[in-house]
C-alpha cells in the first residue's frame, strides 16, 4: 500500500507538472490550445492533484502514519556520499498541498472567465501551471535543496505574472523589481543549503525528533544552527514580503486580477512562513534565529498596518493588509505556535483571496454596504488618532503615505551605488568592444541602401 | 495680458471631462475640440494627445478583405476629391485618382525605424516585387527597365527583376528628402530626458499620484489624509514640509521650499508664476508650458477639475480640490525634480532656461519610410525605372506619395467604411417601407421604453410575440428631472439629462412607517457585520483573529464564485432579501413646492405634472390613441466586477437607473386631478386607461413592475397577461444578446440563454456583463410603425415622433435638442474609446484598480484611466451615429437654422443627418450644407417571420431585415 501512495504523492507534483508539459510543448511551436482545451488541461491537472492529496489524506489517517517519504532518485553519489531527491508528505506538507490544489483549480476555473479573449490567454495558464507545480514542489520537498527548486520557479512566474502587461511600462519595471527581490533573496536559501551540507552533511528534512513532523537536520552547535536560521530567515523575507524587503508587494498588483489575487494573497506570499515552519527544528535549536523572525514580524506587522491606513487604492490596501497578517504570523512561528499559524496561513489565505477578487466589484459593494448601514459609512482612523498625540499625527500620516520611507533608503543607498557600479562596468565594456571593433567597423557596417547614396 | 488663474481655466478645457465613476456618463472625448469640424477635429486631438485619428490601416486592409468596404466605396469617396483631370502625375505613370484608388485598395504594412533597415538589409525586399504587385504591373516594370537598358544582352527575366528594382531603388533614394525627429517639446522635462536621459517625471509623477489619490479619497484609506480641508496645496505643505521631509535625495530641500512659501502666504497662481520663472519659460509660452504639464499626467488633473467644479458628483465627501493648486504643486515638484537632475551635470553650465535652445540640435536622416513607401506603390502601379529616369520625376513620384499620407487614406477608408454602413441601413429602410406596413388602430396595450439601442430588440421582440401591442420610445427620464432618494438611499442623486439640474426631490416613502424602521434595523445588523468583517480583515489584531480563527471559511465563499456564480449570487440576493423583506413603499411625488436646505423643491405641484405628462405624451404622438395599459418601461443595468457599472445605466438619467422616473410619470399621469387639469388642455385620458411604471435590467433582462396594488381591477388581468408578454420578450431578448458573447453557444434556446445573461451579470470574474451601447450606430426619430417590423440589430435608438402632429416644428426642434448630443455623446465615446483603446479608452480591464471610490489606475500608481475599457467596446464598429429623421427636408432645414448646438454637431460633421420624408420612402442625406436625395444600391431585404431566424448562428453585425411577425395586427377580440 506505502508504495501506491508514494505513488499518489508524486502524482500531486506530477499532474500539475504534466499540464505544463501539455501547455509549453504546443505553445513551443507557436500553436497554443484554444481556450476551452487549455482550461480543460490545466483544471485537470490541479483536481487530479487534489484529488491524490485527498488519497493521501485518508490513508495517513486510516494507517496513522506520520509521514510518508518518496525518494526520486538520486542526482550523484561519491563514495558513501549520496545526493538524493526525496519528496515529503506528512502532517505539514500534506494540508498545505490540498489547500494551494484547491485554490489553483477554482483560481484556473475564475479566470476562465476573467481572461477570455485576452491575448495572453495560453500564456497566463502555462504560468499558473508552473506556479502550482512549483508550489507543490516547495511543499513537499524533503530537502532544502529541492525547495530551492521550486523556490526559483515561483519567483519566475511570479515576475512574469506581474509583467503579464509588458506593453507597458509600469508593470516591466514592477516585476523586474520583485524579481530582484526574488534573487537577492535567493542568495539566502541557497547559503543556506550549502551551510547545512557543510555543517551537517546534508540538507534533507531528518528524522522526526518528536514534533509533530519532521524539520531539517540541526546543525550541532548554536552557532551553526543560528547561521543556518538566520540564512533561512533571509530567504523567506523575499518571498513574504517582509521587512526590508516588502516594497514590491504593492507594485506587485499590476498583473490580471486573478493571478494578483493567488499570488499576493494566497500562496506565493506564505511560501516564507511554510519554509520556516518547514526549518522550526532549527528555529528551535537558535533563540537567535527565533528573536530574528519574531522581531522581522513583529516590525513588519506595524509598518504594514500603519502604511496599510493610508493607501487609497485598494490593491494596494490589501496588499499591506496581507503583509501585516504575514508578519503575525512570523510572530507566530518565532514563539513556536505552530499550529496557530498554520490554521492562520489556511484562514488568512482564504479570506484574502475572496477580497482581491472581489475588489474590481468594490463601487458596487460599497454602494450596497452604504445603503444597508442606512448611513455614510463610519469615519475611520478615530482609534487611532486617540492613541498618537496630536502633533504627531501629521508627520506619522506622511511617513505612512511614503511607505516609512523603505523604498527612498533603498533606492537612494542600495539601487543607486550598484546601477553606478554596473554602467561602469558597462562603460569599460564599451570601450573595450570599440577598441576591438573600430578599425574594421566603417566598411562593414554600411549596408546597401547607404552605398547608393550620392 | 491673461493671468495664470485664466490660462488654467483655458487649459483644463484639454483635460477628461469624466466624473467619478458611480456617476458614469457617455460624452463626446473630444469635447474640447468640439467647435472644429470632425475630421480637423480627430487630427488636432492626435496630434495633442498622441492618440490615433481613425482606425489602424491594416483594420481598413481587413475590412476591405472581408468586403465591409467595397471597391465601390473607395471610388464613390474619392469622387468629390479630384477634377477629371487626366494628366498622370509622372509621364508613363498614373493619374492621381488612379494612384489614390490604388493606394487605398493597397494597405500595406509600412516597417519604421530599425524593422525597416532590418527588411531592407536583410530581407529580398530591394530585388523582388512586392507580393501584392499583379502581373500586369510586373509585366510593365519589366519593360519599362528594357527601354532603358544599356545593356542590350538578353537577360533572365529574375535578373531583369532584380536590375529593374535596384534602379527605381536608386532613383528615389537619390532624391530622398531629409526628415527631422520631431523637435523637442516644450517641458523641461522633455528636454532633460532627451539631454541626459534622467526622466523627471518619474521621479514626480509616484508622488503626485499617491499625494492625490490620497486627497480625493473617498473612503478606502482607513486614515484620511491629515489637513485635506485646506486644500490639495496647503495639505502638501503641512505635510511635507514637516522636519526635513521625506527621505528620497531628489526631495532634500523641499521642504524648507514648501515651509517659505506657506510662510510668504503664496497662492497657487503665484506659486505657479514663481515655478514658471524659476523654470526659465518666457512668459509667452506660459499657456502651452501649462498644458502640456496638465496633459502630463491628465487623468488626475481632470479629475481634480471635476471635483472642483462639480463637488456634488463626489461618491461620499467632495475634498476642496482645486486644479490651481493641483498645478502648483506638480510645477514646484518639476522644478525640484529638474534641478535634482541638473545636479551632476552642474559643471556644463545649464541653466535650465538655456536648455531649451542650448540642446534642441535636431537629428536629421534620410526619410527612408518614404522611400520604400514609394518604391512600393511604384511596383503596384507599375511604374519602372525609365519614368523615374529624371530626378524630377521621382522627385514628383515621392511628392505625390508623401501628399496622401496616412491620416488622409485613413480619412478616406473611414468615410467608406462609413458610406457602406450607411447604405446597409438607408437600403434596408426602404426596402422595408416597399414591403408596406399596417398602421396600428387600437392596441390592446402600448410600453413606452426608453430610446436606448439596447431596448430596440426588447421592443422587437414585444411586437412580435404580441402584434397587437404598441411600442413607444422617449428619453429614459421621462420628462421627470427630479433628484431622487429611493427607501434604501442616503443622499439624493439627480435622475436627469446631465445638462440638465434637478430642481425638485423625490423620496421613496414605504407605506407603513414601523415596517420601514424594522427593515432599516435588519439591514443596519446585515450591513454592520459586513462592514465590520471588511475592515476587521485589514487591521492588525482584529485581522488576525478573524482569518486565524474563521478565515478558512471563506473557502465556501470561493468555491461557490468561482464554480456556481449564478447559483451563488442569488441564494446570497434571496437570504439578503429573506432576513430582511423590503417592505411596499410609495413615491412622494407631490409636493406644496417648500424649499429643502439643499436648495431642490420637495415634489411636484399638480401643475408641473401636468406639463410633463402632457409634453411626453404629445411629443410621442400617443396621446390621441391611448389603450387601457400602458406600461412606462425604464432601465438600468446591474452587474459585478465592472467599475464602470454605471456607464450601462440609463443616459437620460444621468448614468442612473430610470425605474422611479418611470414610476414617478405612472404615478402622475394616474392623477385624476392631473388629468383633469390635462383636459383643459385638450389632451384626454381616458378614464380606463392606467398607466403602470415598470424597470427592465439590461444586463439580467429581469423586469419590475410598481405600484401594481392601485391598479382598478379591471385591468388585473390585463396587467398579468402583459407580464407574461413581457418576461417571454425577455428571454428572446436575451436570447439575441447571446449571440454576441463568444462564450454563449449557438444552440443555447431562450430560457437557457437567460441563464447565461444572468451569469453574467452576477460572475465576480465576468468582465463583460453586458455589451451596453457596443453596437450602436443609429438613430431613429420618427413613427414606430415606419420602423415596426424592421430587424435593426439593438443598433438604433428610437425616439417617438409624430411628424403629422407638428407642422410647426417646435416638438421636432425640442426633440432633437435633446437627442443630438445625448446620442452623439455616447456614439462619439464609442467611437474614441475604440480607435484608440489605451489613448482615449482606458485598455483592458484585467488589471484596473480601484483608486478612492472614483476611478480606476492600471495596476500600481499609474495615470487615472478615463475613457470605456477594451471589454466594454471590442465589438463595436466605429461610425458617426447616423440620425435618421422622418421629417420634411425644409422642416430639418428650419429646424437646423434655429438650435445652434444641433446645426453644430451636423454642420461639423459629428452626426450624420439623413431626413425620411414622413409620406414617401424617399430619403436625403446632409452633405456639405444640403440634403441631397439618396439613391438606393439594392432595396431588396431579407424577409424572415421572426428575428431568431434570421441572427440565428451569427455573431457579426448585421444589416436590415424585415420581421413580418412584427407588423401590427388587430388584438383577438
Amino acid at each position: 500500500m506505502e508504495s501506491v501512495i508514494q505513488v499518489m504523492v508524486v502524482g500531486i507534483v506530477g499532474f500539475p507538472a504534466l499540464a505544463v508539459l501539455a501547455l509549453g510543448l504546443r505553445a513551443w511551436v507557436y500553436h497554443p490550445w484554444s481556450e476551452r482545451t487549455t482550461v480543460a488541461i490545466v483544471g485537470f491537472g490541479f483536481s487530479a492533484s487534489v484529488t491524490v492529496c485527498a488519497i493521501t489524506v485518508a490513508w495517513l489517517l486510516h494507517a496513522d502514519v506520520s509521514e510518508v517519504r518518496v525518494p526520486l532518485g538520486s542526482w550523484f553519489s561519491a563514495g558513501h556520499y549520496s545526493f538524493d531527491w526525496n519528496l515529503i508528505a506528512d502532517r505539514l506538507s500534506i494540508p498545505f498541498a490540498t489547500f494551494s490544489a484547491v485554490l489553483l483549480g477554482l483560481v484556473a476555473s475564475f479566470s476562465r472567465r476573467y481572461l477570455h479573449r485576452e491575448p495572453g490567454f495560453a500564456r497566463f495558464y502555462l504560468l499558473l501551471a508552473i506556479f502550482g507545480t512549483a508550489v507543490q514542489f516547495v511543499v513537499l520537498a524533503g530537502s532544502l535543496d529541492l525547495v530551492f527548486l521550486g523556490w526559483e520557479l515561483v519567483g519566475v512566474t511570479s515576475a512574469l505574472l506581474i509583467a503579464f502587461f509588458h506593453e507597458r511600462r509600469g508593470p516591466v519595471e514592477h516585476g523586474l523589481r520583485a524579481f530582484v527581490t526574488y534573487r537577492l533573496c535567493d542568495v539566502g536559501l541557497l547559503a543556506a543549503g550549502v551551510a547545512l551540507h557543510f555543517m551537517v552533511g546534508t540538507s534533507d528534512v531528518g528524522p522526526s525528533t518528536g514534533g509533530p513532523w519532521a524539520g531539517f537536520v540541526v546543525p550541532s552547535t548554536w552557532a551553526g544552527a543560528s547561521i543556518v536560521g538566520l540564512l533561512i530567515l533571509w530567504a523567506s523575507i523575499g518571498k513574504a514580503a517582509q521587512l526590508p524587503f516588502s516594497g514590491w508587494l504593492p507594485r506587485a498588483m499590476e498583473g490580471p486580477t486573478p493571478s494578483s489575487a493567488v499570488f499576493y494573497g494566497a500562496l506565493s506570499i506564505h511560501l516564507g512562513p511554510y519554509l520556516l515552519l518547514r526549518s522550526e527544528s532549527i528555529l528551535q535549536a537558535s533563540w537567535l534565529a527565533a528573536g530574528a523572525v519574531i522581531a522581522v514580524g513583529a516590525l513588519t506587522a506595524l509598518h504594514a498596518t500603519f502604511v496599510g491606513r493610508t493607501q487609497s487604492d485598494i490593491k494596494s490596501a490589501l496588499a499591506y493588509a496581507s503583509m501585516t497578517q504575514v508578519g503575525l504570523i512570523y510572530v507566530e512561528i518565532g514563539l513556536g505556535f505552530r499550529y496557530l499559524a498554520v490554521a492562520h496561513i489556511v484562514g488568512h489565505a482564504a479570506i484574502r483571496t475572496l477580497q482581491i477578487l472581489r475588489s474590481p466589484s468594490l463601487l458596487h459593494d460599497h454602494h450596497h454596504l452604504e445603503q444597508a448601514m442606512g448611513r455614510q459609512l463610519p469615519r475611520t482612523g478615530g482609534h487611532l488618532e486617540r492613541l498618537v498625540p496630536q502633533a504627531f499625527q501629521p508627520w506619522l500620516y506622511r511617513v505612512a503615505l511614503e511607505r516609512g520611507g523603505f523604498d527612498a533608503v533603498l533606492k537612494d543607498w542600495a539601487v543607486a551605488p550598484a546601477l553606478r557600479f554596473l554602467s561602469r562596468i558597462d562603460g569599460w565594456d564599451q570601450a573595450w568592444v570599440d577598441y576591438l571593433t573600430k578599425p574594421s567597423a566603417a566598411g562593414e557596417r554600411r549596408s546597401r541602401h547607404d552605398e547608393v547614396r550620392p | 495680458m491673461s493671468s495664470v488663474a485664466d490660462m488654467i481655466d483655458h487649459a483644463a478645457h484639454l483635460l477628461p471631462q469624466q466624473s467619478p465613476l458611480h456617476m458614469f456618463v457617455h460624452h463626446n472625448t473630444l469635447h474640447a475640440f468640439e467647435h472644429l469640424h470632425f475630421e480637423q477635429a480627430v487630427l488636432e486631438g492626435a496630434a495633442r494627445f498622441g492618440t490615433e485619428p481613425y482606425q489602424t490601416e491594416q483594420a481598413f486592409a481587413q475590412c476591405l478583405e472581408t468586403a465591409r468596404i467595397r471597391p465601390v466605396d473607395i471610388d464613390a469617396v474619392l469622387e468629390p476629391l479630384h477634377d477629371d483631370s487626366v494628366a498622370p502625375v509622372i509621364a508613363g505613370g498614373p493619374t492621381r485618382r488612379e494612384l489614390h484608388a490604388l493606394r487605398l485598395r493597397n494597405l500595406f504594412e509600412i516597417p519604421k525605424g530599425a524593422a525597416l533597415h532590418w527588411m531592407l538589409e536583410e530581407t529580398g525586399t530591394l530585388f523582388r516585387f512586392h507580393p501584392r504587385v499583379p502581373e500586369a504591373a510586373r509585366a510593365a516594370i519589366l519593360h519599362s527597365a528594357e527601354r532603358v537598358s544599356v545593356d542590350p544582352a538578353p537577360m533572365s527575366a529574375k535578373a531583369r527583376e532584380e536590375q529593374s528594382l535596384e534602379q527605381m531603388w536608386r532613383a528615389l533614394l537619390a532624391v530622398a528628402p531629409v526628415v527631422s525627429r520631431a523637435g523637442v517639446s516644450v517641458r523641461r522635462r522633455d528636454q532633460i530626458l532627451a539631454a541626459y536621459g534622467a526622466d523627471t517625471d518619474r521621479l514626480v509623477h509616484p508622488l503626485l499620484i499617491r499625494f492625490c489619490a490620497a486627497f480625493v479619497d473617498q473612503g478606502i484609506a482607513y486614515w484620511q489624509m491629515a489637513e485635506r480641508e485646506q486644500g490639495l496645496l496647503a495639505a502638501f505643505r503641512a505635510l511635507y514640509g514637516l522636519g526635513s521631509g521625506p527621505m528620497d535625495r531628489w526631495m532634500r530641500g523641499l521642504s524648507e521650499e514648501l515651509r517659505r512659501q506657506g510662510r510668504d502666504g503664496w497662492d497657487a497662481e503665484r506659486t505657479v508664476s514663481w515655478a514658471l520663472e524659476e523654470l526659465g519659460v518666457p512668459h509667452a509660452e506660459w499657456q502651452g508650458y501649462i498644458e502640456e504639464t496638465l496633459l502630463s499626467l491628465r487623468g488626475w488633473a481632470g479629475m481634480i477639475r471635476q471635483l472642483e467644479e462639480r463637488p456634488d458628483t463626489a461618491p461620499v465627501d467632495p475634498p476642496p480640490a482645486r486644479l490651481a493648486d493641483y498645478l502648483a504643486l506638480q510645477l514646484t515638484l518639476d522644478l525640484h525634480a529638474a534641478r535634482f537632475e541638473l545636479q551632476p551635470h552642474a559643471g556644463e553650465s545649464e541653466k535650465l532656461a538655456d536648455l531649451a535652445t542650448s540642446r534642441s540640435a535636431e537629428v536629421e536622416e534620410l526619410d527612408l519610410e518614404l522611400v520604400y513607401e514609394a518604391f512600393i506603390v511604384a511596383q503596384l502601379a507599375g511604374v519602372g525605372p525609365a519614368e523615374m529616369t529624371s530626378s524630377s520625376a521621382a522627385k514628383r513620384w515621392l511628392e505625390e506619395i508623401r501628399e496622401f499620407d496616412s491620416n488622409e487614406r485613413r480619412r478616406l477608408m473611414h468615410l467608406a467604411y462609413e458610406r457602406r454602413h450607411r447604405i446597409g441601413v438607408l437600403d434596408g429602410i426602404v426596402g422595408h417601407c416597399r414591403l408596406g406596413r399596417a398602421r396600428a388602430k387600437s392596441p390592446s396595450f402600448q410600453a413606452v421604453f426608453c430610446i436606448d439601442d439596447r431596448e430596440e430588440s426588447l421592443r422587437r421582440q414585444l411586437e412580435e410575440l404580441r402584434p397587437d401591442a404598441e411600442t413607444y420610445g422617449y428619453a429614459g427620464f421621462f420628462g421627470v428631472a427630479m433628484s431622487y432618494e429611493g427607501i434604501e438611499d442616503i443622499r439624493p442623486r439627480p435622475l436627469c439629462p446631465v445638462a440638465v439640474r434637478p430642481s425638485h426631490y423625490v423620496t421613496e416613502r414605504a407605506l407603513d412607517e414601523s415596517d420601514a424602521a424594522a427593515f432599516a434595523g435588519k439591514r443596519r445588523r446585515q450591513g454592520q457585520v459586513t462592514h465590520s468583517i471588511g475592515l476587521g480583515s485589514k487591521m492588525l489584531t482584529r485581522g488576525g483573529l478573524l482569518s486565524a480563527l474563521f478565515g478558512f471559511l471563506a473557502v465556501i465563499p470561493l468555491l461557490g464564485r468561482s464554480l456556481f456564480p449564478r447559483s451563488t449570487e442569488r441564494l446570497a440576493h434571496w437570504a439578503l432579501h429573506r432576513t430582511a423583506p423590503v417592505p411596499p413603499t410609495r413615491l412622494c411625488v407631490e409636493g406644496a413646492g417648500e424649499v429643502r436646505p439643499d436648495g431642490l423643491r420637495a415634489g411636484y405641484t399638480l401643475d408641473e405634472m401636468t406639463g410633463i405628462v402632457a409634453s411626453v405624451l404629445t411629443t410621442m404622438g400617443i396621446d390621441k390613441n391611448l389603450s387601457s395599459l400602458v406600461l412606462i418601461v425604464g432601465h438600468g443595468s446591474s452587474s459585478l466586477n465592472n467599475p464602470h457599472e454605471a456607464a450601462h445605466d440609463c443616459g437620460a438619467t444621468g448614468g442612473g437607473r430610470g425605474g422611479p422616473n418611470a414610476r414617478a410619470f405612472a404615478q402622475m399621469a394616474n392623477d385624476a386631478r392631473v388629468r383633469e387639469r390635462l383636459r383643459a388642455q385638450s389632451v384626454v385620458i381616458p378614464d380606463s386607461t392606467w398607466f403602470v411604471g415598470a424597470y427592465h435590467n439590461t444586463c439580467d433582462d429581469s423586469m419590475t413592475y410598481y405600484d401594481e396594488d392601485l391598479l382598478p381591477p379591471h385591468l388585473v388581468d390585463a396587467l398579468d397577461d402583459v407580464r407574461g408578454a413581457f418576461a417571454d420578450a425577455c428571454r428572446l431578448d436575451a436570447h439575441e444578446r447571446c449571440r454576441r458573447f463568444e462564450s454563449a453557444s449557438f444552440d443555447l434556446d431562450p430560457e437557457s440563454a437567460l441563464t447565461h445573461a444572468e451569469a453574467h451579470a452576477y460572475d465576480l470574474a465576468q468582465p463583460r456583463p453586458e455589451y451596453g451601447h457596443a453596437t450602436n450606430a443609429v438613430c431613429i426619430v420618427g413613427r414606430r410603425e415606419r420602423t415596426r417590423g424592421l430587424f435593426l440589430d439593438r443598433r438604433a435608438f428610437l425616439v417617438s415622433y409624430d411628424p403629422m402632429r407638428d407642422p410647426s416644428g417646435t416638438i421636432l426642434a425640442a426633440l432633437l435638442r435633446a437627442v443630438g448630443p445625448v446620442g452623439a455623446g455616447i456614439n462619439l465615446e464609442y467611437y474614441f474609446s475604440f480607435v484608440d483603446p489605451t489613448g482615449y479608452g482606458s485598455g483592458t480591464k484585467l488589471p484596473h484598480n480601484i483608486v478612492g471610490l472614483v476611478g480606476v489606475m492600471d495596476g500600481h500608481a499609474s495615470d487615472l484611466r478615463t475613457g470605456l475599457p477594451w471589454q466594454m467596446v471590442e465589438i463595436h464598429e466605429p461610425v458617426r451615429l447616423l440620425t435618421i429623421v422622418e421629417a420634411k427636408t425644409e422642416m430639418l432645414e428650419r429646424v437646423l437654422a434655429q438650435e445652434a448646438g444641433l446645426a453644430n454637431l451636423v454642420n461639423k460633421e459629428w452626426i450624420q443627418l439623413v431626413a425620411w420624408d414622413p409620406d414617401s420612402d424617399a430619403l436625403a442625406v446632409y452633405e456639405k450644407g444640403r440634403f441631397r436625395p439618396y439613391v438606393t444600391e439594392n432595396p431588396a431585404i431579407a424577409v424572415v417571420e421572426r428575428s431568431m431566424e434570421f441572427y440565428a448562428g451569427r455573431r457579426g453585425h448585421l444589416s436590415p431585415a424585415h420581421v413580418t411577425a412584427g407588423l401590427f395586427a388587430e388584438g383577438r377580440a
